[in-house]
């Protein structure tokens, strides 16, 4: 049977309606590229082969979609996104069989087509209409609380339920109005045609039926091709770019600026100040409300939604493109980036990252929400007044800590008193012990410390510390927008490295840690980093230490919470448990663990800034602590060793049955000392 | 065309730590704590912050910083320079390291009178380190124009200064033809955060350097008035006593019959 487009009028109706749609379409296309190629320039073409090989299982195999928390928005997504790509197969035949009878893939992929491809594509048409009415059954009666609940995805789920309708009605004419010996291969329609014969549906009538459904299908496939660029599943243009061209770094790194003298402005406050990435980004985002479902900020009532901040660009986008579209409105006066995205959002973030790896199409929320918190604070200076006040102490004082009472020496003229000599690094020594601010300013920190040294001077490790000549690593700086002087901050201790010889270096501070490790390199200054959970987990399994059961520790029951710095930004996940093992503790764990860890609230230099409204997110976390029934939190970061101390005293679970807040470093001492001092007794029983 | 003179003074930092705090009692000296940078004094950046809200509503004002100090003052000028101000003039003369409020007051005013024509001085309610509260209206009385102390609001239009004043019990208004001097207080609000230009900007900006003798005067002549008899950190004892009981209530009972006997309530 023909097409009915291949005999005048019909050929020309169907060249009008095919170039007139899909003109408007690669008008709309190009109009969203021309943004692209305003934007800034950034390199992301390394490695090509790599990101072309990923695409296998992020794309095609859909496997950020499907993770297990999200089973069921997996199966649906698998299941229309593999019946799409299956059916282009169809769609190719049908758009080249409308042009001439003679061009048909059918021919040319002969037993192919008939036993392997007609077969297959009926069963995907079945597929996609149960991953339709999967979404449907999700929008409109589960309704999660994540996802958009607007008529776009109405009108995309519409357009393709209809597009595999009248599918599977136009080949059941076909094949009712031309039999042949192969048509039970398409076994769906074949049901169907049969069905026409039955009820002796023919001649005419059916003719007509088949015109019917033939235009149907080609204008439900053209309208939904001009519908895409407008929606949120423009997606499916975009996503194999977006993961292609996703960022190879760790994701807690921050992009410097470069050359600050040339600059003409800092950060971003318009749209094209953002890179082509992030534009891509914007196109990409599908309102899945992963993002936001994982945020500590949104989950604690703030304004800020990562999901949000993504959509705002998109519509801060449109807004600016010439409209066409009969369906488009344009404001009169586009809204400004940083006022639609807003100050509280812009402020909320504590660039943890849970938004980046929920993204199931690699979106990068943290860089493009702290490239308008730079330009928030270096050309508006417009931030809350803690951070401001941060900032200040920072540049006069050069630590974060206001009105800290101690040294960064206090703790080494202590631990003498203590009889202990701390050696200060002179480049003789293997490792550099990096202390950090926090850990030498703050009375509970300092414990860490010292617990540390005593460590390190027990496995027999060479190193030392500054001392006085370390300043601050330059982390509170750059999360708190100031890229000027985190930098002076940086290049001031890449300097003090190089001048003293350092080539490895310990931190306890994941924040620190990620900094030196990742950030430094930036500026030349590449050095052997790591954390300590990592270097005592090394030093555990080597047997240069020797922790045994714990009396005290043994009855209770360790949680150990994830420094977003150390899991997520960095996957050491597996280091921190084997160093509490070896003390003998009983772990639980929380809910949000390893990877998918929920911040304690400090990151992204919220330490020093108080949070806008809602819950505080460290008594969120600690409620979630003493939810386990742990006696001891176990942490291996600084500020969450500050966040939970607070919370442990203030939230009611916690404080109630007396929930205690130890460093992996801290249990690991006590557990060391403990045996050293069984050892000594075995080997020295006391004199009757 | 406003012009605004800033006195700005370094301190140091107020927030070194207690346990750091060292005086030399030979020497009649305050030691400088290794590693705890100057900072400039707490006043006299807002009072830089009073002269750049003038300068946001008439913006051909010219700020002048004014400091007295060594080469170290820089730093603080700086950073005036870095929120907004316009020129910055250091008098460093090792002659004046030692001078006493008088003759600060007399090298201020000397340098005020080089940079005039001057619609307004602005200083601190006091220098955060020694807190004498003097520097400012003795500058009034060299300069004979009039002075009015510790400001939480200043407003300048056509010649006219309107001043908000704390009050221990609220607040009044005087008004003052210019030129004049006041000393701003912390009421009237934090100083505001340099914007990342105008600190590059500012890190170019010269500084002029004065001595003495570039003012007319001669340092030999500067007697202090005042004389430092002796330089000590007093001592400071606590005691403390616990108080004992079975429940809380007894507890608060036996602390409040306590504080009653101390005549505390
Ligand atoms: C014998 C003696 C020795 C001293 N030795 C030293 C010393 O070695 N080092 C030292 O720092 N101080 C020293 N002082 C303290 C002395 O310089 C005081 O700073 C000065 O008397 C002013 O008092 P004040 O700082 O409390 O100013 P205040 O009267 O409290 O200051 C009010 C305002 O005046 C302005 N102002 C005050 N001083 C300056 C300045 N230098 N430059 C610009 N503006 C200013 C500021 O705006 C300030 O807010 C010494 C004092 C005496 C008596
Ligand atoms: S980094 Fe964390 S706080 Fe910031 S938007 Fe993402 S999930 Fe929210
Ligand atoms: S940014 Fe990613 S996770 Fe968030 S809504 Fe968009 S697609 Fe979903």
């Amino acid at each position: 049977m023909p097409a009915p487009s291949t005999e005048f009028p019909g050929n020309i109706f169907y060249a009008l309606l095919f170039f007139g749609f899909v003109s408007f379409f690669v008008w709309s296309v190009a109009v969203r590229f021309r943004w692209l190629a305003r934007a800034q320039w950034i390199n992301r073409f390394s490695e090509p082969i790599r990101r072309a090989i990923d695409l296998i299982p992020w794309v095609l195999g859909n496997s950020r979609v499907a993770r297990p928390r999200y089973w069921y928005a997996g199966v649906l997504h698998t299941a229309i996104f593999w019946g799409f790509i299956a059916l282009q197969f169809r769609t190719l035949n049908f758009l080249l069989n409308g042009i001439d009878h003679g061009v048909s893939l059918e021919r040319a992929f002969g037993p192919v087509w008939t036993w392997a491809l007609r077969p297959s594509m009926d069963a995907f048409n079945a597929f996609v209409i149960l991953g339709v009415a999967m979404a449907a059954w999700q929008r409109f009666v589960w309704r999660p609380k994540r996802l958009t609940l607007n008529w776009d995805a109405w009108v995309i789920l519409g357009l393709i339920f209809w597009l595999m309708v009248t599918d599977i009605f136009v080949n059941s004419a076909e094949i009712a109005l031309g039999r042949s010996e192969n048509d039970w291969q398409s076994f769906i329609a074949f049901g169907f045609a049969n069905l026409w014969d039955r009820i002796g549906f023919e001649g005419t009538g059916l003719e007509l039926f088949h015109v019917a459904w033939w235009y149907s299908h080609l204008t439900d496939f053209l309208v939904f091709l001009v519908y895409l660029p407008y929606s949120k599943h423009s997606h499916i243009l975009t996503v194999a770019p977006n993961v292609f061209f996703a960022s190879r770094e760790p994701s807690g790194v921050l992009q410097p600026i470069k050359d600050f003298e040339k600059g003409e402005s800092f950060g971003v406050g318009r749209l094209e100040q953002f890179n082509w990435k992030q534009l891509l980004d914007a196109y990409t985002c599908t309102e899945c409300g992963r993002c936001t479902a994982a945020c500590p900020a949104s989950l604690t009532d703030k304004l800020l939604s990562p999901k949000q901040v993504i959509v705002d660009m998109r519509h801060l986008l449109e807004d600016r493109m010439p409209a066409l579209a009969p369906w488009t409105k344009r404001p009169a006066d586009p809204g400004d980036l940083i006022e639609t995205v807003g100050f509280e959002p812009i402020w909320d973030c504590v660039t943890c990252g849970a938004c980046m790896y929920e993204c199931p199409v690699f979106i990068e929320h943290v860089p493009t929400i702290m490239d308008m918190r730079r330009y928030m604070v270096m050309e508006q200076t417009n931030m809350p007044e803690t951070a401001q006040a941060t900032l200040m102490q920072l540049e006069q004082r050069g630590h974060p800590w206001r009105g800290a009472q101690l040294t960064r020496t206090s703790w080494i003229e202590e631990m003498a008193a203590e009889g202990v000599e701390v050696p200060l690094f002179d480049g003789a020594q293997e490792y550099l012990y990096w202390v950090g601010c926090t850990g030498a300013l703050q009375e509970r920190n300092v414990k860490v410390t010292k617990a540390m040294v005593r460590l390190l001077l027990e496995a027999g490790v060479s190193f030392g510390v500054l001392g006085a000549e370390e300043g601050c690593s330059g982390d509170p700086a750059r999360r708190l927008g100031n890229e000027y002087l985190y930098q002076m901050q940086a290049e001031q201790n890449i300097a003090t490295f190089k001048g003293k010889g350092v080539q490895k270096i310990v931190a306890n501070c994941p924040h620190c840690f990620n900094t030196i490790k990742h950030e430094y390199p930036q500026f030349e200054g590449r050095f052997e980093v790591m954390h300590h959970t990592e270097f005592f987990a090394r030093l555990v399994a080597e047997g240069k230490l020797r922790p045994q059961s714990l009396d005290g520790l043994k009855e209770k029951q360790i949680t150990y919470h994830d420094p977003c710095y150390i899991a997520r930004h960095n996957d050491l996940l597996e280091e921190p448990r084997r160093v509490l093992e070896a003390t003998g503790a009983r772990l639980t764990e929380m809910g949000r663990c390893r990877r998918q860890t929920f911040c304690c609230g400090a990151g992204g230099s919220h330490m020093w800034v108080e949070e806008s409204r809602g819950q505080r997110i460290n008594h969120a976390r600690t409620g979630e602590a003493a939810g386990t029934g742990a006696d001891v939190i176990a942490v291996a970061c600084p500020f969450c060793m500050q966040m939970f101390e607070e919370g442990v005293g203030s939230v009611p679970e916690a404080a109630e049955k007396g929930m205690q807040v130890f460093d992996v470093a801290e249990l690991l001492d006590m557990s060391v000392a403990y045996s050293r001092a069984a050892a000594e007794a075995a080997a020295d029983p006391p004199v009757e | 065309m406003p012009h605004i003179i800033c006195c700005v003074k370094q301190v140091p930092d107020p927030e070194t730590p207690a346990s750091q705090f060292r005086v030399d009692e030979a020497a009649k000296k305050v030691v400088p704590v290794p590693g705890i940078a100057p900072v400039p004094s707490q006043f006299d950046t807002i009072g830089v912050e009073a002269a750049l809200r003038i300068k946001d509503k008439t913006p051909d004002t010219t700020i002048t910083i004014l400091s007295l100090g060594p080469e170290s003052y820089r730093d603080s000028i700086k950073h005036s320079l870095a929120m907004g101000a316009d020129e910055g003039v250091l008098i460093n003369d090792p002659a004046l390291y030692e001078a006493d409020h008088w003759v600060t007051a007399q090298v201020l005013a000397a340098a005020i009178g080089k940079l005039a024509p001057f619609d307004l001085v602005i200083c601190g309610r006091q220098a955060v380190d020694w807190d004498m509260g003097v520097v400012g209206s003795t500058i009034a009385e060299i300069l004979n124009v009039p002075c009015i102390t510790i400001a939480k609001e200043i407003q300048y239009k056509d010649g006219q200064v309107v001043v908000e004043r704390v009050l221990l019990d609220g607040f009044e208004t005087a008004e003052s033809p210019a030129p004049c001097v006041v000393t701003v207080s912390n009421e009237l609000g934090e100083p505001r955060y340099p914007q990342l230009r105008q600190i590059m900007a500012a890190a170019r900006k010269e500084v002029k350097v004065w001595t003495a003798s570039d003012l007319g005067l001669d340092a030999a002549q500067l007697k202090n008035l005042v004389s430092l008899e002796r330089l000590y950190v007093p001592e400071v004892k606590v005691e403390t006593e616990i108080i004992d009981g079975e429940t809380p209530q007894e507890k608060a009972e036996k602390l409040a019959l306590k504080l009653r006997e101390a005549k505390l309530i």
